[in-house]
């Protein structure tokens, strides 16, 4: 008889050859005719642009670990609700607490600037208005133009 | 379970007000955000507080939070020690340059510190497997950042980079060996794997693998050679008072850790009521004793040879601290309750003289401006008092009488001979012969060479004094009188659950 690990481990040896032999059956049974759009790599049907290994903006890591720690306080709170009403008052202050704790995180972030999201800012050329100024500088070209 | 709760939580009292105190510095630091000052005198007197609540904890012995967590007399000495460490480094705080420069991000720098004590508290009271490895990640998170506060100084940078690399690998390691060891005793507490030890017989090659893979994530933390890399670059790249927390703090929470994975999860209880004068046996008859005199040897070689080198002041200390690990390492190694009183001994001598030796060269690296041994030549002259106070903390760090370094060293070798481990304790005065060559070398400098350049007396302040005496009176006092601190020991080496 097979012991628990011994069950993962006849799994994973199955998944293997699954995979392996779907994988080694459709190589021997396709045809071979590569061209480059076949050899591209699918991008949900468009069309890829450069490389993937670009350098990502750092803010999309910070976003990602502030969304991971509220993701965790979600999973959290599903079990606490599960039990909520055997617990009783005590059960809420706990989760009070844990939440305040969170909350606490949550306010540094939004204080210290990190969801904000750093937008490019082109550069657009400032429009001095100075009419008659203006007039002043462009009627002389204008005349030389003309003449 | 809810009075269960509530009872450990009144158990929880130290951690409790670290976790408030905590979340009160970050929330004071963004309503005064024009009064940074404010803030590390909230943390300061939080860690006062816990340090006070865990005293009160003294003599009581029982598990909270369904065996996660001890509250015993071994685990209050080391959260003492830790408390006590980081009330000294909040002192420190006030007068280092490095971290008054940076105003700004005093908030950071000083609910940290409140965060990676709290991760300590936990480290030294956690049964459970997962309960040990949460609180490393807890103390070492805090610490990677703290080790690179000073972002704008690129060593720091490094040091900061260097640190998560290694940490992030060795915890790695050390969760795999703990899912070996799972996967043989079916148990992440360490009663219930010395339960299952004592029961059943596992397969030694697997049991020895997995011990490895442990050891690798608590020599990581007590900076063990071969899992010592880290070390002198981050101490060295770390603020001052940065590096003394690590160089005590951390490692004392590491020890505490590791001595109570080893002895609880190997010690044969038969034997143990069988013998007097608290004698471990050890279960399966797996030696792991000698793995640890192996590491002790070469971290104390190691450390020692490649301290002679240095020349910052820094990366000397960091290499002594690895070979200070090395010697206490040996007090673990006997197996008996008096080996380990030796290394509590060990350490409370070790926190005075190595957070006093830290704090001069702190002192004289905001006079001077370098941490380099040649810029020590003459400070003799130039300032008496702070030189005389260095001497006094290098020999008491090289173990020679009348300082408590002595003591420390005493009650090491004693153990060790008493328990026939003749070449070992050969090894340990060895190489305490070669650590005096290289604080005697800084010593040198500072009285018999003449200064080079400025030869002005550097003078510092009555408070910066008092802070220094603090640190210089007990090394030279429990070098003389040294009895209530090995009642202190002998006291604390009880965990609950054992006997």
């Amino acid at each position: 008889m097979l012991t628990e690990f011994g069950n993962v481990l006849v799994f994973l040896i199955i998944g293997a050859i699954f995979v392996a032999g779907g994988m080694i059956a459709s190589w021997i049974l396709r045809p071979h005719r590569p061209y480059p759009e076949k050899l591209a790599s699918y991008e949900c049907g468009e069309e890829p642009v450069g490389d993937a290994w670009v350098k990502f903006n750092i803010r999309f890591y910070v976003v990602a670990l502030i969304f991971l720690i509220f993701d965790v306080e979600v999973v959290f709170l599903f079990p606490w609700a599960l039990v909520y009403r055997q617990l009783g008052l005590f059960a809420f202050l706990e989760m009070a607490v844990f939440l305040v704790i969170l909350l606490i995180g949550f306010a540094y972030v939004w204080v210290k600037g990190d969801l904000d999201w750093d937008k490019p800012k082109p550069e657009i050329p400032k429009i001095e208005r100075r009419p008659s100024a203006m007039r002043a500088s462009v009627k002389p070209q204008v005349e030389s133009v003309t003449v | 379970m809810v009075e269960q709760t509530l009872h450990s939580l009144s158990q929880f009292l130290p951690e409790t007000t670290l976790t408030i105190t905590f979340c009160i510095s970050i929330l004071a630091g963004l309503i005064l955000r024009n009064k940074p000052k404010v803030i590390p005198v909230i943390s300061f007197a939080g860690i006062l507080l816990a340090t006070v609540f865990a005293v009160r904890q003294m003599g009581s012995s029982q598990a909270v939070f369904s065996g996660m967590i001890v509250v015993d007399p071994f685990a209050v000495f080391f959260k003492l020690l830790v408390g006590s460490t980081a009330v000294i480094i909040f002192l420190f705080s006030i007068y280092s340059q490095e971290v008054q420069s940076t105003l700004k991000r005093l908030v950071e720098y000083s609910s940290l510190l409140v965060a990676m004590t709290l991760g300590m508290f936990l480290m030294a009271g956690a049964v459970n497997l997962l309960m040990m490895v949460l609180a490393i990640e807890l103390t070492s998170l805090s610490s990677y950042i703290l080790a690179g506060y000073t972002k704008e100084a690129p060593d720091s940078s490094e040091a900061s980079l260097k640190y998560i690399i290694y940490g992030a690998l060795s915890t790695g390691l050390m969760l795999y060996g703990i899912s070996i060891l799972f996967g043989l005793t079916g148990a992440t507490d360490v009663y219930a794997i010395n339960r299952s030890l004592a029961a059943t017989s596992v397969n030694s090659v697997a049991l020895l693998i997995a011990v490895l893979l442990i050891i690798a994530g608590f020599g990581y933390k007590i900076s063990a050679v071969p899992f010592h890399f880290w070390t002198p670059d981050v101490y060295e790249g770390a603020p001052i008072t940065i590096t003394a927390f690590l160089s005590v703090a951390s490692k004392a929470a590491g020890f505490a850790m590791l001595i109570r994975f080893f002895k609880i999860s190997f010690i044969d209880f038969n034997l143990l009521a069988a013998h007097a004068g608290g004698v471990w046996g050890l279960l399966q008859g797996f030696e792991w004793n000698k793995i640890l005199a192996i590491l002790s040897v070469l971290t104390m070689t190691l450390g020692n040879l490649v301290a002679v080198w240095q020349n910052n002041l820094k990366r000397l200390l960091a290499y002594s601290s690895i070979a200070h690990a090395g010697y206490m390492l040996m007090g673990v190694v006997v197996l008996n309750d008096k080996g380990l009183a030796a290394v509590l001994v060990y350490f409370m001598v070790y926190l005075f003289m190595n957070l006093g030796a830290f704090y001069v060269v702190m002192l004289v690296a905001n006079k001077v401006g370098s941490e380099d041994i040649d810029s020590y030549k003459g400070l003799g002259y130039r300032s008496p008092f702070i030189s005389v106070a260095m001497v006094v903390f290098f020999i008491s760090l090289a173990g020679l009488p009348p300082t408590a370094g002595f003591i420390g060293k005493l009650f090491l070798f004693a153990a060790l001979l008493d328990a026939r481990w003749v070449w070992l304790a050969v090894v340990g005065a060895l190489n305490s012969v070669v650590s005096l060559y290289y604080y005697v070398r800084v010593v040198r400098n500072m009285f018999l060479r003449d200064p080079e350049g400025s030869t002005e007396p550097i003078r510092f302040s009555f408070p910066q004094m008092a802070i220094l005496l603090l640190l210089l009176v007990p090394t030279l006092l429990f070098g003389l009188f040294y009895s209530p601190i090995v009642e202190l020991a002998n006291a604390s080496v009880l965990m609950f659950g054992v006997r």
